[in-house]
């Protein structure tokens, strides 16, 4: 019990040592030092009298920003790094539907035909990486591509598909079931059966993802330092046994076929 | 008294049903008119609007954790989720996500992941290459690009905002422009200039430039390092902590 204590006030005494030196290592660094401080990032961000309201199913990474008048809809996902900014309008975002990584979703405040627009988007979308949808109107079941633009007043209907980085236009209508491609986008071909299928699997697999990220983003401190503790015991696994014998290997190797 | 009570009351009743009905048809026009999404959002109370701890840099999920080389460079703001590695001397700069959650990601020695790209790697590949992402040594991969499913072998060097699909190989010393879509299953071959949407040929590297690649990517290499020892390998932050619960009087 006193070798209890008496370790106890000894850490004690090696840690105000500790925060004693990191002091002194700032004023040698003078006004070149910098002092980290609590994230400001706000997840949630509310403008004045606007105010994101998110449903409890929904996963919204904390690296996203929810800022102004946004909603989204039960089992739907934003992911990391996105930013919804509803500030001069409002963003509607249904269920099930996904946005991924580092999209970006505005709403037009000002735009060349005066209508103000707000950016709507339906059940079961997938929005995919790094997409730009600037007040747009995205029905249900449809599928943005990865890093697509779609600009002011775009309306993209049920089960229509955008390709890969294309850019469509403002005021472009892309109708029902149709894959619109390329900069600036123009027909291609019409969505697949199996395409049509693979949009409601492909919401509901995210769905499923979501969960499991949002499991493990909000876990508190406790449950993530017994996780690293796991994984120093069991750091050597089988992976690390074949990357010391690859080491031993010759550079000729050739990799996977 | 009491009939012309009832005859009074009477009068009263009758023509509210079809005073009703006619409210109701217009109530419905308008309704046509002007459709409003039916959304029913049903906000749970505890969903934290700010968390004091910021975004985790690395993510766990199931029994996959991210590694992280000893002296490779993760900026702050990086997400790294699920089977990713980064070998040494790479460097993932800021804003990137690196989400290994279906399938693995592998950054390879003096690799660098750019400003806001987003790595990721798809269940399975159209082609018959591993779907998981694989960079290798010595690429530089250009600001805002996206990368899924794809494999890049040494030396190579991505432009910006470029598009690599599921499938799609670059293989060595080879350039890809600014701006490239790579289409499903592309393969770029050896020592050419790629570019444009679709990615297409543009012409063969000449030798001088195909020994620029690495150089690059040693020159990101040695620019991480500076950024590296800007930080300390352990944070501050637990002071402002311990000092922001004691203002709110929550016990340390």
């Amino acid at each position: 019990m006193v070798m209890g204590r008496a370790l106890y006030s000894v850490g004690f005494w090696i840690r105000e040592t500790g925060q004693a030196l990191d002091r002194l290592g700032c004023r040698l660094q003078g006004k070149n030092h910098f002092r980290e401080q609590l994230s400001r990032h706000r997840t949630l961000m509310n403008v004045f009298d606007k105010s994101p309201s998110v449903d409890k199913q929904a996963f919204v990474a904390p690296s996203a920003s929810l800022i102004g008048n946004v909603h989204v809809g039960p089992a739907s996902s934003i992911w990391y790094g996105c930013v919804l900014r509803g500030d001069a309008n409002s963003i509607s975002v249904g269920a099930g539907t996904n946005i991924q990584d580092n999209t970006l979703v505005h709403v037009a405040k000002s735009n060349l035909s005066g209508k103000v627009l707000p950016t709507l988007i339906g059940d079961n979308v997938t929005i995919g990486h790094s997409a730009v949808l600037h007040g747009c109107t995205v029905e249900d079941e449809a599928y943005i591509g990865a890093s697509a633009t779609v600009l002011d007043g775009a309306h993209v209907e049920k089960q229509a598909m955008v390709e890969s980085g294309a850019l469509v236009r403002q005021n472009t209508r892309i109708p029902s079931g149709e894959v619109w491609g390329g900069n600036p986008a123009r027909f291609l071909r019409k969505v697949t059966e199996e395409e049509k299928a693979f949009f409601s699997s492909s919401a509901v697999d995210y769905s499923n993802l979501a969960q499991v990220h949002a499991v493990e983003n909000t876990k508190n401190l406790d449950e993530t330092d017994f996780k690293k503790l796991l994984y120093k015991k069991n750091s050597r696994d089988a992976e690390y046994d074949s990357v010391l014998s690859d080491l031993s290997l010759s550079e000729n190797v050739p990799k996977s076929a | 008294m009491a009939t012309s009570i009832a005859r009074f009351s009477r009068r009263a009743l009758t023509p509210n049903p079809i005073r009703r009905f006619f409210a109701t048809s217009a109530a419905l026009a308008t309704n046509a008119e002007a459709p409003k999404p039916k959304l029913t959002v049903s906000p749970s109370p505890d969903r934290a609007k700010w968390d004091y701890r910021g975004q985790r840099q690395i993510i766990p999920l199931g029994q996959w954790l991210p590694k992280v080389a000893v002296d490779a460079y993760v900026a702050p703001n990086v997400v790294l989720a699920g089977q990713v590695t980064v070998w040494d001397g790479s460097s993932v700069w800021n804003g990137a996500v690196l989400r290994g959650d279906l399938n693995k990601i592998t950054l390879g020695f003096c690799a660098n992941v750019q400003e806001r790209c987003v790595v990721h790697a798809a269940w399975s590949s159209p082609t018959g290459l591993p779907a998981e992402t694989l960079i290798d040594r010595y690429v530089t991969v250009g600001a805002y690009s996206l990368l899924r499913s794809c494999t890049i072998e040494p030396e190579c060097i991505i432009g910006q905002h470029s598009i690599l699909m599921e499938g799609s190989l670059v293989e060595t010393r080879s350039i890809l422009e600014a701006g490239s879509v790579v289409p499903p299953g592309r393969r770029i071959p050896s020592g050419e200039l790629w570019g444009g949407n679709p990615a297409r040929f543009i012409r063969t590297l000449t030798n001088e430039e195909t020994l620029e690649i690495p150089k690059l990517a040693v020159a990101i290499n040695h620019l991480s390092g500076d950024y590296f020892s800007e930080f300390l390998p352990y944070s501050t932050v637990y002071l402002e902590v311990e000092k922001f619960k004691k203002s709110l009087g929550i016990a340390v």
